[in-house]
Formats: C-alpha cells, structure tokens, sequence
C-alpha cells in the first residue's frame, strides 16, 4: 500500500514538475504565480510524500519492494535503516529529487513584482531539470517496484556503508551538487532576459551558490572521515573517481563564490560567474554520470546499467547544449568595461579563479583520462595519486599564497611598496611558527615546510589585519582560517605519516614515533548484527606512562557474510595513532597495521570551520535578499 | 575574435560527451580489468571439495580441456543472476565449470546448488577467500578462462548477463587459438 502511494507521488511530481514547465514557459501574466504556486508546493509535498514512503518501507522491513530487499535485512540497526534509503542508486535519486524541490521552493519563494520575469525563468529551467531527473528515476530506476513472492528476509545492507558520518554524507552532499542547479537555472535565466540590468541576478544566485559550496564542503569532510574511520587504510583521500566528482564542483563552487563578490562590489567578471554557474552544475551532474553509468570502475560504484548511462548522457547533451550555446550567443550583452589590476581584490580573485580552474582542470584530465585513452587507443591505464600530487599541489602553492594577502588588498589598486610594509608582521610570524614547528616535528621535508608557510601565513595575515576587516566578511575570515588549518592536517598527515605492518602475537611489543605498542589480549565481541574478534593493545610513551589503550575490531556480517575492519584510534590535537586489526590465529600472530598520523584531527577541524563560516554567510546574504524584495 | 573564444566551452563540453558516448555505445565492458596472471598458468592450489570428500587438486583438473573458474557465493545477489547462464554453458555447450565459493557458508552453497541446479563440475570451499587472493579476485561474481594447457586467458569480472553472454561465448572460444 505504502510503495504504491510513494509510487503514485512521485509520478504526481511529474505532474507537477511539468505544470511548472508550461506555466513559467508562458508569457507572463497573473494566472502564472498562482499556477506555479500549486506546482512548486505541489511538487515539494509530492517529493516528501514519496521519499517518506519508501523512508517507511524501510523501517518496516516491507521486502515486497526490491529496493528495500537489496539493501536492507530485519536486523539492521534504526539508523541504518534509515540511511539505507539513499544508501543505493534508486532512493538517492529519490532524495536527489527531494533536494531539487526543495531548492525549487526557495527560488519560488523569492518571487516579488519587480523581479517576476527572472525568476518564472529560472523556476522554467529548474523543472525542466527536475523533470529530467524525475523521468530518469521513474523509467530507469524506480525505488518502488515490487517482487512477488515477497522475500522473508532481506539480502542486507553493505556493512562498509554502516557508519554515522556516512549515514549523513549523501544528503550534505546532495545539497551541494543540487544546490548549483539553482545558480544554473538563475544563469540560464540571466543570460536569457532582455532587461536583466534592472535585476541584481547575483544577488539571488549568491546564497544559493554559498549554501551549495557550504554544504559540498562538509558533505565531501564526512565521506573523507568515513574513509580515514572505516576503510582502515589510514588515509583520507584517495583520488577516486567519484571523490573527483564532488571534488571538481567544489573547486568551481570556490572560484563561483569568490567572483560573484566581485561582480556584486565592481560590476566585473559577469560573465565569467555566468559560465562558472553553468559549469558547476554540468560537473555535478557528470560526477553523477560517471559514477551510476558504470563507465569507470571505481569503489563507489553503485549501479552497473548503460541505459542508465545513455539517458543520464543525453540529458546533460541537452542541458550543455543549451546552456553552452546560449552562453556563446547572449553572454555578450555582460560587457566588463573596467580594468583589472593585479594588486587589488577583484586582481587576485581572478588569479584564485583562474588558479581554481586549472586545478579542476588537471583533476577532470586526470579522472578521464583513462576513458580517453582507451576510446582512442584501446588501452587500459589508470591514473593514481602521483599524478594528481603532482599537479593539484604546485597550482594549489600560489593560490594560497594569494589568499593570505587578500585581507590586505582593498577593492582598487595598491602600490607593491604599501603591500609588503603591510606583510612585514606576518613574514616575521610566519618564520617564527614554522621554525618552532619543525623544531618539534625534527623534520625537514620541502613540501612538509612549504605546507606549514603556507597555513601560517595565511592565519598571521589575517591575525594582523583583524581591525581592517569589514563587520560582514567575518565569514571569509572563517573560511580562510579554515582553508589553512585544513592544508595544516593535509600536510601534517600526508608528509609525515608513519605506517608500520607488522605479524603479532600475544604480548608482542612494538614501536612506532616514541610510542611503545603492547599487544595484550584478543576476544570475541557480539554486536547487534555483526559477531567481531577485538585486539586490546596498549600504548605506552617514551617516558613508560600508560596513554591509551586501543581496541581494533575484525567485524563478520553473517547476513551479507562480509566483513569490515574497525580501525581503532587515538586522538589528539598533534596527531592521531591509528591501529587496524588484520587476519591471523594464536599460533602465527595476527597482522596488526599501525599509523602515526600527525595532524590529522586539523583536517576535520578546517572543515568545519569553513562550514560556520559558509553559514554566516549565507545568512548575510539571505538578509541582503531580504532587504531587496522589499 | 573575442565572439568566438565564448563557443569554445560548448565544443570542449561536446567533446567529452562524444568520448562518453562512444564508450557507453561500442562493446566494452568496465569490469575488463586487465589481469597479470592472463596468458600464465593456473596457480597451483589444494582445498577441499563442496560436494564430494576428496580433496580438489589442481594439477590434476586443468590442462586436459577448456575449463571455466567461476567465483560465487550464495550472499551474492549478481551470482543469482548469472547462475542461468553458467548452468546453459555447463549443459548446452558441454564446457566444464570449476565453481569456488567464496567466504561463505558450505551448508548454504549445498542448498543454493539443491535449489538452482549445479552447473560446476567440482565446487571449491574457499571460506578464508585464500585462493581468491591467488587469483586476484576482485570481487565476485568473477569467472576465468583457462584454456587446455592451463592457461588463463581471459577474466571476466561481474556477471554473465544475457547481453554478455554471446561475447562471453566467443571469448571461449577464442582461447584456443
């Protein structure tokens, strides 16, 4: 019953998505805001009915419905069983869904007399995105098709896919990449009104945008933390295809945010935030190609199916066709009649832009490259990390660089002499902080050096300017800060990593980074649906003082019959000790993978300061919006 | 001039869209992940037997005729799927199948083979996933083409599905020449 009515809604939102269509299509009149009144409310309540329906069919263990008998099983934990709706192919693109028509409603929400053109234009594009994306779960993967006879039991949910921060991952995520179909539809609508001088179209697009960046960063944060916790492979960060995919709209999303508070201050780079908002969105939606199309091979991959891929394929030919070409013809009427300087805000963040797209560049390269090659060449190659070390970090060097002077520049041009008096006080902080830190790590690797000029150069710049800094760019103050203690733990734990895989037995003793590991006893746990084998070892410093002891699981699923590996780890502000329990018996000893991993917990940290710092923002924003619909 | 340079997006977008394409179209498969042990022998192994009580030897199985390695479980939902397609090789072209099962319960590999029928000539109790990491399995379903002179010619990573099957097919057959 359920499923049938979460079946029927989401073809109600169809409806209603259409609806939108042809009335924000029409010539505009009075009938137009209360026809696309219905649909967008009609569209949102349909979207929450269907994703609560299959939320439901979960919770009940309802195995008459496919999607719920593939990944889901009696015994799973609440929470699980929650996060197992977008846990697969079909209910994320249920909440895929979902997120659009709620964005959707934002938009409708910002409509007022004068600006009524521009926004039916974009509430027009925005269906004809949330139709496509409709059609494509209703005829490509719907969530609600049933089995008959129903299954006693379900086939269980990928027991890697259980943990907090990835429960929470896909829909902080999903705000990001949706959120950029508004900044999509807003430039498709701005490049297609005759009269837009009169509107501030970046102003509508900015909070969108803000939100969308903000939550990609934090969303993309948990997926990172999920790996470091759950993988077990001591890292955070893999170069995996689909982590480019969030990584390469987050990069535009960067350089989109920085130039639209150019555009907002001089008037400048409209044209180029136009095509930045239209590309920021296209990523996204080929991030979602290349992960459900099955085209790479890639750990994430959820759903092997080429009609998936064609149709996914098609629709974003439609939307880069038309977006693209009309970018080509109408973005000429945006003309920049001013002149950039390079020392002087708008100047570095059109270098920070362009930095931006370089990065994103090398990174799509990078990721598609292999695809490239095998179209042309028939060979099969894979591209890893050496090749994005290479050359995300030396582009990624200058950006930063740029950004700690930033606080210093003013809105028009400034003289060479005036800039370094300014940076003299931070030159000399930062010299001091990163001798003091080498003195403490006693190591003496460029790059590890480099990473640490660059974070404090960026905090002393700004500790330094703190009197300067306008009431409402608190939030850029967050956001760099965060930028720099995020490249602190990057370099920290990427530099200076320690690892050490070693065969272990009862009572073992092992060393790692003035850290005294003891391998004191093994046992078997129970958990709710999983039995586990727990190592207890016990971490000693050099000084024989007890500091923790840590307890690595071998879990065993025996609904999915897989198992995971629970790293076990110890947490402190310098650095993180990571141990990981491997296969073995009493006799030979078990395999024990032990990390020192310095600064990791900084990473975390940066994120989600840039976080608090995205959401001030956007609350200023909303407020300048409000302040113009008045 | 300037005109010009704002068409450009639109021709490197379409670009990457025709590579897409193009990839999705043309018969490839994703999962053809390149193996180091194509054209070397089959690794040697001993384990035991699902179904009879002798133990299974490799040395003795491989090398006399076209022999196919099939690694499935009955916790995996793609080797259901597949199953249909291993039992028309097995049966219709008379080809020999060596199934191992992979971390999993015998007693359930029993009453999946009593359910679905047995295409695999001899079954391998894998439980540790041992001789998968001498195969370099991937992740299963997963079948191998081992030729008459024991060689592995071909690997197959995922399910033999209806559009794969007839390409599967001639991979067979190809692995003689």
């Amino acid at each position: 019953m359920i499923p049938n009515l979460g079946n029927f809604s989401l073809w109600l939102a169809f409806c209603f998505a259409v609806l939108q269509f042809v009335v924000s299509y029409q010539k505009n009149n009075k009938s137009t805001l209360y026809f696309n009144r219905i649909a967008v409310n009609g569209l949102l309540l349909c979207a929450f009915l269907s994703f609560l329906s299959l939320m439901y069919s979960y919770l009940v263990s309802d195995f008459s419905v496919v999607n719920v008998f593939h990944n889901s099983h009696t015994t799973k934990p609440l929470l699980y069983k929650i996060s197992a709706v977008w846990g697969n192919h079909e209910g994320s693109m249920l909440l895929w869904i979902l997120v659009l028509a709620i964005f959707n409603y934002f938009i409708f929400k910002l409509y007022n007399k004068t600006n009524s053109i521009f926004i039916s234009k974009t509430l027009e594009t925005q269906a004809f995105v949330t139709i496509g994306f409709l059609l494509f779960t209703l005829l490509t993967s719907n969530p609600f098709e049933r089995i008959i006879p129903v299954p006693t039991n379900g086939l269980g949910f990928n027991p890697i896919l259980q943990d907090p921060a990835l429960a929470i991952h896909p829909p902080l995520l999903y705000i990001g990449y949706v959120g950029f179909s508004a900044a999509f539809s807003f430039s498709i609508s701005a490049m297609s009104i005759e009269s837009i001088e009169k509107v501030p179209w970046y102003n509508y697009m900015k909070p969108f945008v803000l939100a969308a960046w903000t939550f990609l960063t934090i969303g993309i944060a948990f997926g990172s933390i999920w790996a470091y916790y759950e993988l077990g492979w001591g890292g955070w960060w893999f170069w995996d295809p689909v982590e480019n995919a969030s990584f390469m709209p987050w990069l535009l999303g960067t350089a989109l945010v920085h130039s639209l508070v150019t555009v907002e201050k001089k008037m400048m780079l409209q044209k180029w935030v136009l095509l930045l908002a239209i590309l920021a969105f296209l990523l996204s939606v080929v991030g979602t190609f290349l992960v459900r199309s099955g085209i790479l091979t890639s750990v994430h991959t959820f759903a092997l199916d080429p009609a998936r891929g064609i149709y996914i394929l098609v629709f974003i030919g439609i939307l880069g066709a038309y977006s693209l070409i009309l970018f080509a013809l109408n973005s000429k009427k945006f003309l920049d009649k001013n002149y950039v300087s390079f020392l002087s805000r708008e100047g570095s963040i059109l270098v920070n832009n362009i930095l931006m797209i370089v990065v994103c560049f090398s990174v799509f390269l990078g990721t598609i490259y292999p695809l490239i090659i095998e179209a042309f060449s028939n060979n099969k190659i894979s591209v890893g990390e050496p090749y994005y070390n290479s050359t995300v970090v030396p582009i990624v060097i200058p950006a930063i660089l740029i950004m700690g002077v930033v606080p210093l520049l003013s809105w028009k041009k400034i003289g060479v002499k005036k800039i370094f008096r300014k940076t003299l006080p931070s030159i000399v902080l930062t010299i001091i902080v990163t001798t003091i830190f080498l003195w403490i790590y006693q190591s003496y690797n460029p790059l590890g050096l480099i990473g640490i000029i660059l974070a404090c150069w960026v905090i002393s710049n700004i500790v330094f300017t703190q009197n300067n800094i306008p009431k409402f760019s608190k939030s850029m103050v967050m956001g760099h800060i965060g930028i720099s203690l995020l490249i602190l733990g990057v370099t920290g734990s990427s530099v200076w990593q320690k690892e050490k895989i070693i065969r272990m037995k009862l009572n073992d003793e092992t060393i790692i980074h003035n850290y005294n590991i003891i391998f004191k006893e093994i046992k078997e746990v129970v958990g709710k649906n999983y039995i586990a084998i727990q190592g207890n070892f016990w971490i000693y410093n050099n000084k024989k003082s007890i500091i923790t002891k840590l307890n690595p699981e071998n879990r065993f699923y025996p609904v999915t019959n897989n198992s995971t590996t629970e790293a076990s780890i110890h947490t402190n502000l310098l650095r993180d000790l990571y141990i990981v329990l491997g296969d073995g018996n009493e006799k030979d000893g078990w395999v024990v993978r032990i990390y020192y991993n310095p600064l990791v917990v900084w990473i975390w940290i940066g994120a989600f300061v840039i976080f608090l710092g995205g959401l001030f923002s956007i609350n200023t924003n909303i407020k300048i919006l409000k302040r113009l619909s008045l | 001039m300037r005109k010009k340079i704002l068409i450009f997006p639109f021709i490197a977008f379409f670009f990457v869209l025709l590579v897409f394409f193009y990839l999705l179209v043309i018969e490839r498969d994703p999962s053809e992940l390149p193996s180091v042990l194509i054209d070397k022998k089959v690794p040697t192994f001993e384990a035991d037997s699902l179904l009879n009580k002798e133990t299974f030897v490799s040395k003795n199985e491989f090398g006399s005729e076209i022999t196919l390695v099939n690694f499935f479980a009955t916790w995996c939902g793609p080797c259901r799927d597949e199953h249909v397609y291993l039992k028309r090789l097995s049966n219709e072209k008379g080809l020999k199948i060596i199934g191992v099962n992979y971390k999993d319960d015998p007693n359930k590999a029993v009453e999946w083979l009593e359910e679905l029928g047995n295409p695999y000539s001899d079954v391998i109790v894998d439980s540790k996933g041992l001789i998968g990491i001498d195969w370099g399995v991937y992740g299963i379903p997963e079948t191998y083409i081992v030729n008459s002179k024991g060689i592995i010619k071909y690997r197959l990573v995922g399910p033999i599905t209806k559009k794969k099957y007839n390409a599967f097919y001639s991979k067979i057959k190809e692995s003689e020449d």
